[in-house]
């Protein structure tokens, strides 16, 4: 049988009361010991020093109606019983000295006594679970001197217990998880599950998120839609500022995101406010956060870190607070082996990763992704277009086998249904349509590279089987060609010469020799390696 | 397992605590089931639980639900042990009541016990200490036992603090006894106290008493007290006859008038001179259970109340006894004990 435990503060005011008489005003602290149906086996009593002849009084008055309760007296003291932090950090204190023991007592923390800061410090103390318990709130008789002890209502902060409540929150959360997804009914549990995380850390988490995934797998518009999601629950009020990473390279990186001030360099004649400062308490979402260079990830760093950075020429940090989100589809930790990301840059954005699946990994996904891109061709072209019932159970057979690819996954799904809604002859969607569409799709996944055996051997050779597995086919192909052209030249320069013909004539600094050379090192070859093998 | 409704007539704490008085006396296990389960707060309340205890300790009983809200509760009684015990009360009032419980026990123990109760002693909602005193205690002492109780300190609703001790020297069984007739009134009396408050309260509820019953002024008292914590108030009309002495009482309560504490106590005592039977409403409810234990016995009350009946039913659970009512008289009940 658990004991329950009141801990309270003496009411100055209300429990007062020396004479006679005290016994015709309710006084809270006596009308909890009572009640016929409540228990108290121990009231912790909290006062100041000065309030010692109440404290007793209340004392003696609780064991004569109650000789169950034990009574123990705690000083608190506070320099002013209004001053918030003085009372919260007492009350603190108390807590935190005080040895609670939830397996055998039950707790309740009385707030109708004190000052109206003192009752909003249990509260938040209460909630906070400092105090492990449930809160009491007393209230006088209705019928003013009658003896009566009057009400008590004990209230659980676990708003999780009150189903009424919880069905608000599921709801709520229902709608937002709905708006994540864009209203998409998926039905992929991995997906779902991410997403129902990804809903909890909008809601309750302001730090970097990192979406990865393979390009079209709808990492921006899932940045979007997180956006808007924590503008709507007010947690956030500046813009949603989106750069990708890999149009900003280069010299004026620097200044795009980070800004310069009037005269920085040449040809800065007005001052640029950089994009991290327009995303000032808004969110910045980093598309191919990968490709950012060495420096913009060491401003970066500090700007995730400190909230300041220098902006070109400027001798002042500027200040900007933004919620952050990454996006990849790079293997960033990879990218920090090989030396290209900085490692301490990947542990501060890299807290909350998602990797968001291929549409060939959630097939299950396809057709709930089809119904909404009709929908949406139906409200931008103000056309209405539908499905052959026998077209759509033959285009959904084959967008759902494993002969489609998808390799472009929710962009390529919104290009074919575009195409076909133009191509559907008064906005039905036929068999032909759909066969006609079969084979674009098919055409257009074919793999472009097609291995020439000659070459691989070559690059076998001088790389090795290990190493060329390690490769992306993306580098591979160009490696390929590199190397057939230094096989094909005398020298270094001359290899140089041919690989970059075309952008040397721009160029008024020329060395190509040192690209090319910079190029191989990167697959640690060198000139000799290559010449050896030839 | 002797299973008992709580429920049943009136289905308030008075099954329990009389259940726990006979489950004593007789050594039969129970369980209680529905603990005033009509009742706006359901269940065993800090009253009753006290009562629980009391009795748990006096005769070392096996409990089970002897919890606050519990609606179910098992008791096997172990050996009654006279003694000196000290219970102390919360929420002033029930003092009375847990002795209730514990009394028939200790009236029939191995030896003599003194029970000390503090708490209220004079409340509403339960026979206040003079009635149990003068009324009660002379009936029960007439069935074998000697028991005496004096008050130490009045203990008043809310403030309790009260005070009194019980001694008991045990019978070895008890004998019943026919209280048919009244007989003559030999004493009248009325006594008003107050505690903590002025004595005018107390004047004018004895001149309401002198005016309506025609007390002389030689049968009234009043009393002012100041060793209690809280404020109270109560008058008392004592008809004492060559049979017994019946106690009414008024309670003084915040808000109303000495005049109408008086004349709830006029009242009762009015209707109880009108009827010729000796045995009023609360004392026959009272006076049932030892009755019972004793056997043989037959009383005429003025009239019966759904305490009485709940409580005629409950002890014939327990006890080899056949009650019979009649209630085809015109002034009163005769409850006959067979």
């Amino acid at each position: 049988m658990s004991k329950r435990i009141v801990i309270g503060q003496l009411g100055p005011t209300l429990d007062k009361g020396y004479k006679r008489n005290r016994w015709e005003n309710w006084r809270p602290t006596i009308s909890i010991c009572q009640h016929e149906d409540h228990l108290i086996d121990q009231f912790e009593l909290l006062f100041q020093k000065k309030f010692q002849d109440l404290a007793d009084q209340v004392t003696e008055d609780i064991k004569s109606i109650s000789p169950e309760t034990k009574v123990n007296h705690h000083r608190i003291e506070y320099r002013d019983a209004w001053d918030f932090q003085d009372v919260f950090s007492g009350l603190y204190d108390f807590a935190d000295n005080y040895n609670f023991d939830t397996d055998n007592n039950e707790y309740v923390v009385h707030i109708t006594t004190g000052t109206h800061v003192s009752q909003i410090c249990l509260f938040l103390l209460t909630e906070s679970r400092h105090f492990p318990a449930k809160l009491l709130q007393t209230s006088p008789p209705r019928r003013k001197r009658s003896n009566e002890p009057g009400s008590f209502n004990i209230i659980d902060l676990d708003l999780s217990k009150y189903d009424h409540i919880a069905q608000r929150f599921l709801l709520e959360q229902t709608r937002d998880l709905d708006f994540l997804k864009s209203g998409i009914a998926t039905r992929n549990t991995l997906f779902n599950r991410m997403m129902e995380q990804i809903e909890h850390i909008t809601i309750h988490s302001n730090d970097p998120i990192l979406l990865t995934g393979p390009t079209g797998a709808g990492k921006s518009q899932l940045a979007k839609r997180i956006y808007e999601l924590k503008n709507q629950k007010r947690q956030i009020q500046g813009p949603l500022v989106e750069v990708n990473c890999a149009t900003i390279r280069g010299d004026t990186a620097m200044s795009t995101l980070f800004g310069h001030t009037r005269g920085a360099f040449t040809g800065a004649a007005t001052a640029r406010k950089g994009l991290l400062v327009e995303a000032n308490n808004g969110m910045l979402f980093l598309d191919e956060v990968g490709e950012l260079g060495p420096d913009e990830q060491t401003m970066l760093l500090r700007a995730i870190e400190e909230k300041r950075f220098l902006a070109v020429g400027a001798d002042k940090e500027t200040q900007s607070e933004f919620s952050l989100i990454c996006g990849t589809n790079r293997d960033l930790l990879n990218e920090v082996k090989e030396g290209r990301f900085r490692e301490d840059l990947l542990a501060r954005i890299n807290l909350w990763t998602f990797k968001l699946p291929g549409l060939a990994e959630r097939r299950d996904d396809i057709e709930p992704n089809i119904e909404y891109e009709l929908s949406q061709l139906t409200r931008n072209t103000g056309r209405q277009v539908h499905f052959n019932n026998e077209a759509r159970r033959h285009f959904l057979e084959f967008a759902m086998s494993e002969d489609a690819f998808w390799s472009a996954n929710f962009r390529d799904v919104n290009a074919c249904m575009r195409r076909m809604a133009t191509m559907a002859p008064s906005g039905r969607i036929t068999q032909s349509v759909v066969k006609d569409e079969i084979e674009r799709l098919n055409q257009s996944w074919q793999t472009p590279i097609t291995c020439n055996e000659k070459d691989n051997n070559i690059l076998l050779k001088i790389l090795g089987t290990q190493r060329i597995e390690e490769i992306d086919i993306f580098d591979i192909a160009q490696l390929r060609t590199v190397v057939n052209v230094c096989f094909e030249s005398s020298s270094l320069s001359e290899a140089g010469r041919k690989l970059f013909a075309a952008s040397r004539k721009q160029r008024k600094t020329i060395n190509d020799a040192d690209r090319l050379r910079k190029y191989l090192a990167k697959f640690d070859l060198d000139w000799q390696t290559i010449k050896k093998s030839s | 397992m002797l299973v008992i409704d709580g429920q049943q007539g009136e289905g308030g704490g008075q099954i329990l605590r009389s259940s726990l008085a006979l489950s004593m006396v007789t050594g039969t296990p129970f369980r209680i089931e529905n603990i005033r389960a009509g009742r706006r707060k359901p269940g065993l309340m800090r009253q009753h639980l006290t009562a629980v205890r009391a009795a748990k300790k006096i005769c070392d009983a096996y409990v089970i639900g002897d919890e606050i809200r519990s609606t179910e509760l098992t008791f096997r009684p172990g050996t009654v042990k006279a003694g000196e015990y000290h219970f102390s009360i919360g929420t002033a009032g029930s003092t009375t009541l847990v002795l209730q419980a514990v009394l028939p026990a200790l009236i029939l123990a191995n030896g003599k016990s003194t029970v000390t109760i503090e708490g209220g002693t004079h409340n509403p909602f339960a026979p206040p200490f003079d009635f149990l005193q003068k009324t009660f205690i002379p009936l029960l002492n007439r069935m074998g036992p000697t028991v005496e109780m004096t008050l130490d300190r009045h203990g008043f609703f809310p403030a309790g603090g009260g005070s009194f001790r019980v001694e008991i020297v045990p019978a070895e069984k008890l004998t019943g006894f026919d209280l048919m007739n009244r007989g003559n009134i030999v004493r009248k009396q009325a006594t008003a106290i107050v505690a903590n408050l002025p004595i005018d309260i107390a004047k004018r509820e004895l001149e309401v008493i002198q005016k309506k019953l025609s007390f002389s002024t030689d049968c009234i008292c009043y009393k002012q007290i100041n060793d209690t914590p809280g404020p109270g108030n109560i008058v008392t009309i004592e008809i004492e006859s060559e049979s017994l002495c019946e106690v009414f009482t008024g309670f003084g309560e915040i808000g109303r008038a000495a005049e109408a504490v008086a004349n709830r106590a006029i009242q009762m005592c009015q209707r109880y001179l009108k009827y010729g039977a000796p045995v009023g409403e609360y004392l026959a409810d009272q006076i049932l259970l030892p009755l019972a234990i004793a056997g043989r016995s037959q009383f005429h009350a003025t009239f019966m109340s759904q305490h009485t009946q709940t409580h005629i039913d409950l002890v014939q659970k327990f006890l080899d006894c056949r009650i019979s009512v009649d209630d085809r008289q015109r002034d009163g009940v005769t409850i006959t004990i067979l």
